[in-house]
């Protein structure tokens, strides 16, 4: 790598040259935007305003109910999806791994699909999963549940409201997301198991131990990386995707703004050309994500 | 433990395996299917509920009467022509918006970061530490966060109301960059080495890479790909007129209440909009998945 620097003197500015075009379209259509964003964020809102109110949109939004409710909720939302869809994309990885290996590539494609599916599509196919009492998810998992419970506890269950009821709006949105990614996550996680030295479990037999404990420590360890990407990943679509709470929702943040999520927020300030008080919030988000990064990183490196 | 032995429990762990994959598989695919179904479908039948309970496992009629609510009472070619006809949405253009977008923005984005990730990968050179924190913080910062300065940028460029507005801000992607810089790395040195004692000069050295790492290039395309095909927010702002609008922009029109679009048509369309991407995968799959295992462990 040195050898190239010093082959020829202009050798020294060759990396800029490869780097340029990107580097060009960097400025462009990133840190210009970004910068705009910012200083919209210390305008008066309004379309066009080039007043400047100082931090006044921080200092309100520190005071703003809905904006904690936001937070809170696409933490939560966030957060929970996580810990659903890694498990369980980990076992699906695993499963696929243990079945037919002529079927593998068909079942994952058909995992897959709801990854390949754009977004506005799924939130339509997924309304339906959730629509009313005669939803799928009604019928097939609350309904026998209720009739389960009247039986073994006297008392039914009623066909829970999904996208109505504040207590389950949040988790209709996790369930969502669970649906859309997990088929992706476990096809990055069955990539990552294949790629993984047969010598390792081989030694790992050699030492006996049981299936699990070879999954604990060959398999775990050795997927750190994907699951990182995973939990990136995850982190950075949870903050910033719109399209499924907002076709669920039509752009509210449902009953007793349960459902808020920031980005919604983000929306609705815009929509009423709210543009300093939307880029505030934008911007806010930024040392968290710079937060959830540096963890990571952190613990990449802390493995490596 | 004998042979055969060991394999008859695999089959078993096998079987095993695939019934419990099976009720996953069905989440994922009865929504696909509906969908499928729901094409030839009248408005009346699309909304007849499935009615499951009370279950009568043993009635042939309570199963026929779900099959006849699951399956159309005909199948009729006439919201499919409907859609292609352009009777709703000019179809034809809109898919061809897409998919012009689409591969220009992943064209864009893979020459990008290919180029960004080997300078990242084969050189060291000041402010290069600076640069590729740059390139990560891309990922965190979503486009669609500052989709209003972004638009209003677009707007003073003279792009607004144009494909290459929705195209361009696209191309540039921190993960593109953090993948390529990652494969550039496992290139062996000696390759490099070869090409320079032939006396290539760095951009060559680079080009005659290329063939070499041509699956990592045909995944992250896929990859693109996918992202742009799905893009809604940034379209959104930056298309106004009606002929040049993407596919979800279309979609959405389709799906709001006030046009009293047929559901079958709503069905065609949404069907039309997964194929591209469903057998782009397909394709690459193989592809895609050795690149990323002999990548995700190292």
């Amino acid at each position: 790598m040195a050898a190239a620097n010093q082959r020829t003197p202009g050798a020294r500015w060759m990396p800029f040259l490869i780097l340029l075009p990107f580097l060009f379209f960097l400025l462009l259509f990133w840190v210009i935007p970004l910068v705009g964003g910012v200083k919209m964020s210390l305008q008066a809102n309004g379309l066009g305003q080039a007043e400047y109110v100082g931090f006044a949109h921080y200092k309100a939004l520190a005071n703003d109910e809905r904006y904690a409710t936001a937070l809170r909720n696409s933490f939560v939302y966030t957060l929970a999806s996580i810990v659903v869809i890694v498990p369980l994309a980990l076992w699906l990885a695993h499963l696929l791994r243990a079945t037919f290996r002529r079927l593998r590539p068909l079942l994952t494609f058909a995992l897959l699909l709801p990854a390949l599916t754009p977004p506005s599509v799924l939130a339509v196919l997924f309304l339906m999963v959730f629509h009313g009492k005669n939803g799928l998810l009604n019928q097939l998992f609350v309904m026998p549940l209720g009739i389960f419970s009247e039986q073994a506890l006297g008392h039914g269950l009623g066909p829970v409201s999904w996208l109505k009821d504040p207590d389950f709006i949040l988790s209709g949105l996790v369930l969502q997301t669970v649906w859309r990614w997990t088929g992706f996550m476990t096809f990055f996680i069955l990539a990552g198991m294949e790629g993984i030295p047969r010598v390792y479990y081989e030694a790992a037999r050699l030492a006996t131990g049981s299936r699990w404990q070879h999954f604990w420590h060959v398999t775990l360890p050795q997927l750190r990386p994907v699951l990182l990407f995973v939990a990136v990943y995850l982190v950075v679509d949870g903050f910033s995707l719109f399209s499924g709470a907002f076709v669920l929702l039509g752009g509210s943040g449902g009953t007793a703004d349960a459902g808020l999520l920031t980005v919604t927020y983000v929306f609705q300030k815009m929509r009423f050309f709210e543009y300093g008080t939307a880029s505030a919030i934008s911007v806010s988000l930024l040392p968290l994500m710079t937060l959830a990064l540096w963890v990571a990183l952190f613990l990449r490196r802390r493995t490596a | 433990m004998s042979e055969a032995g060991d394999n008859k429990r695999s089959v078993g762990r096998s079987i095993l395996s695939l019934m419990l994959l099976g009720p996953f598989l069905m989440a994922v695919l009865y929504p696909f299917l509906w969908m499928m179904f729901g094409i030839f479908k009248t408005n009346r039948e699309f909304y007849q509920p499935l009615k499951f309970w009370p279950m009568k496992a043993f009635d042939g009629e309570y199963w026929s009467s779900i099959a006849s609510t699951f399956f159309p009472n005909e199948y009729s070619w006439q919201n499919i022509s409907e859609l292609l006809d352009g009777k709703w949405v000019p179809f034809w253009a809109v898919f061809g918006n897409s998919l012009m977008v689409s591969l220009g923005q992943a064209f864009g984005a893979v020459t990008l970061s290919a180029m960004a990730g080997y300078a990242f990968a084969r050189f060291t050179f000041s402010g290069k530490r600076l640069l590729f924190v740059l390139a990560v913080a891309l990922i965190l910062v979503p486009r669609q966060l500052f989709a209003v300065p972004l638009f209003s940028w677009v707007n003073e460029l003279g792009l607004s109301d144009s494909l290459l507005g929705v195209m361009l801000p696209g191309v540039v992607t921190g993960l593109g960059v953090i993948y390529f810089t990652q494969v550039f790395r496992q290139v062996p040195e000696e390759y490099l080495q070869a090409a320079r004692v032939c006396g290539a000069a760095e951009l060559r050295v680079f080009l005659t890479l290329l063939p070499l790492v041509w699956p990592a290039l045909l995944s992250y395309g896929m990859i693109h790909f996918i992202l742009a095909w799905h893009e809604h927010l940034i379209p959104m702002l930056v298309l106004t007129s009606e002929a040049k609008q993407t596919l979800p922009l279309a979609l959405a029109k389709l799906y709001d209440v006030s046009q009293r679009t047929p559901q079958g048509v709503q069905m065609a369309a949404s069907t039309f909009a997964v194929i591209p991407t469903a057998v782009l995968f397909a394709v690459c799959h193989r592809k895609f998945k050795s690149s990323l295992s002999d990548m995700l462990v190292h």
